[in-house]
Formats: structure tokens, C-alpha cells, sequence
């Protein structure tokens, strides 16, 4: 299970990642993450809301109501153009960090 | 069918934001918590723990309501101080300042206010731009206008209004005697009557000036939102 500091690091990663292949609401968005990272990253609602608005206001990202099939009204958020910008030095900074500790790992196994 | 609505309204009691903020915030959180309790429920579990569940998602939802505050008004407080403050009051400086350094360059020449001693005049000597200080009402009513359609408080009109006399105001009330205190020969030639006269003609002149515009200006302003008030009541 991965630690609660490195989860907070990688979530805003996360978010941007899943919406990069198009908009999503809130519970959808924490059900991908979960299921494609089998796990090991799992959203509740109050770590995922104040982290969804805070990507809002920084501009990463866009909320827009919508009303669903059942008509249920749900705000779906999408990439902005600032969003994708910032995602891929995202990844790579993160990319690095792992290049790295693996390195370290095979340092320790030498 | 359980209000997940009145559930999440109840539990996010002191969360200050706008009305529609505040209901679109409740709605989105509402709807995550309906869904969750849903897909539980098309599990198999049984109403009463998938309600459980669901709500453990919050632990304290105190905290969930601070962090939602400071997250959602943290840009807003910054835009609002930008629009209600510090946009009228560097424009109304720069304004001001652009006026005094042409009325210097183009004007006419300043009218010098001090004691006579024969033919020659005896510090300390004011100089005053009197088509600046005329000039300046005009300004000051600009800030107030500025300050009051950016929503400004009543303390943030005042101080857009007089922020162009702020400048001189730190130079006599915090520099100059700074620097007399460090300088000998400063703290020597000074005098006490000129620092007081300079006050008069860079502060409470102009400073006065501004205030006569811009509280007249603001009067007027809150005068027709109040009409506004009333027509739409």
C-alpha cells in the first residue's frame, strides 16, 4: 500500500491523467483511478473535492453541470489548456523520481 | 429514497460561501454520496451498512467544511482585493502622480507659501500645485467609483481614495525622521517647521482634496444603490 504523502503527491497527477481521455464527474473520476491503479490510489469524497477545487481555481481544470441519463445533475470537469500544460512535466518529474529510486534500489541490491 | 441533499446541507453547516456556491458545492457532494450508496446497494449490501460506508468517506466533516472555505475563497479574496483595492488605488496614484510631474514640467509656476522677510522668502516654504490640488477631487471621485463597482468595502473606498497621498505620507512620517536619526547632518539642518508645513501642503492638502471628491462621489454611489434597493424590493 503506498503512503499517504506520496498518494498526495501523485493524486493531482491522477486527476489530470483520467481526464486527459475526456470529461468526468467527481464519483466516476475516483472509481477509474481506483480501478486502473488497482487500488492503490482510492479517493474518498473529502480528499477528492477540496483537491478537484483546488485544480479549479488554479485553472486546471473546468466544472460544468450536466444532467445525466436518469436525470440526475452531475458537474463534470474537463482538462483546460493550462491542465494539459502542466501535465506532462508532471509526469515527467514524477517519472524521474521513480527512475531514481530504482536506481537507489539497485545500489542497495549491489 | 434517503436526501443525501439534507444530509450534506446538515453536516456542512458553517460553510460561508455564496447561496449558489454554497448549493453546488452541497448538490456535487450530495450526488457522489447517492452514487456511492447506489453502487453499494447494486452490490448486494444491505441498506443500513451501504449508508455506513458511505458516510465514512468523511471522517470529520468539520474539517471537510474548512477545507472546502479556504480552498473556494482563497481566489476570490485575491481577485476581490485586486478590483476593491489595490487596481483604484494605483491607478488613482498613478493618475495622480502623471498630473503633478506634467502641471511641474507645463504649468504654472507653484504658489510658495512662507514668511517674508523683506523681499525674500524664509524656510519653511510650502509648494503648493494649486491646479494638482483642484485636479485632484477628480481623482479621488475616481477611486471611490472604481473601489464601489469592485464591491469595495466602505474601508476599502476609503483607503483607494487617499492611497495617492500615501507615498508622501510614509516619506514626512517614517522616512524623514529614519533618516535624521541616522544622519547627523540631515538631523542637524532640519527643521521642525518645515517637516510639519511639508506635511500640510503634501498630505493634508491633498489628502483632503481627495477626500472631498471621493466621499462625495461615494455618497452619491450609495445613494443610488439604495434607490436601486428599494425599486427592486
Amino acid at each position: 500500500m503506498i503512503g499517504t504523502g506520496i498518494k498526495r503527491g501523485t493524486a493531482e497527477l491522477a486527476v489530470l491523467s483520467v481526464l486527459e481521455h475526456g470529461p468526468l464527474h467527481g464519483y466516476e473520476m475516483a472509481r477509474r483511478i481506483e480501478q486502473q491503479t488497482k487500488g492503490a490510489l482510492h479517493f474518498t469524497l473529502a480528499a477528492l473535492y477540496p483537491m478537484l477545487y483546488r485544480m479549479e481555481q488554479r485553472r486546471w481544470i473546468r466544472g460544468s453541470w450536466e444532467t445525466s441519463d436518469n436525470g440526475r445533475r452531475r458537474r463534470c470537469y474537463c482538462l483546460t489548456p493550462a491542465g494539459k500544460k502542466k501535465l506532462s512535466p508532471l509526469r515527467q518529474e514524477w517519472s524521474e523520481l521513480f527512475q531514481a529510486l530504482r536506481r537507489l534500489k539497485k545500489v542497495s541490491h549491489a | 429514497m434517503r436526501d443525501w441533499e439534507e444530509l450534506v446541507e446538515r453536516r456542512l453547516n458553517g460553510l460561508a460561501l455564496e447561496p449558489a456556491e454554497s448549493a453546488d458545492v452541497i448538490a456535487e457532494l450530495a450526488g457522489h454520496l447517492a452514487e456511492t450508496c447506489e453502487e453499494l446497494r447494486k452490490q448486494g449490501t444491505a441498506e443500513e451498512e451501504a449508508v455506513r460506508r458511505t458516510l465514512s468517506q468523511v471522517e470529520d466533516w468539520q474539517k471537510l467544511t474548512r477545507l472546502i472555505q479556504t480552498v473556494r475563497t482563497k481566489e476570490n479574496i485575491m481577485t476581490n482585493r485586486i478590483k476593491q483595492f489595490w487596481l483604484p488605488s494605483l491607478l488613482t496614484l498613478l493618475l495622480s502622480m502623471g498630473l503633478l510631474a506634467l502641471i511641474q514640467v507645463f504649468g504654472p509656476n507653484p504658489w510658495l507659501v512662507a514668511r517674508k522677510s523683506g523681499w525674500s522668502l524664509v524656510a519653511p516654504v510650502a509648494v503648493v500645485y494649486l491646479p494638482w490640488l483642484l485636479s485632484l477631487p477628480l481623482i479621488g471621485a475616481m477611486g471611490a467609483y472604481l473601489s464601489n463597482r469592485g464591491g469595495g468595502s466602505q474601508r476599502a473606498v476609503f483607503a483607494s481614495i487617499v492611497f495617492p497621498v500615501m507615498p508622501y505620507l510614509v516619506f514626512f512620517v517614517v522616512a524623514l525622521p529614519v533618516m535624521a536619526i541616522f544622519n547627523d547632518q540631515l538631523a542637524h539642518n532640519i527643521m521642525f517647521g518645515a517637516l510639519f508645513v511639508g506635511l500640510f501642503a503634501w498630505v493634508l492638502a491633498p489628502g483632503t482634496a481627495l477626500l472631498a471628491g471621493g466621499l462625495l462621489a461615494q455618497f452619491f454611489l450609495s445613494r443610488r444603490l439604495d434607490s436601486r434597493r428599494i425599486a427592486g424590493s
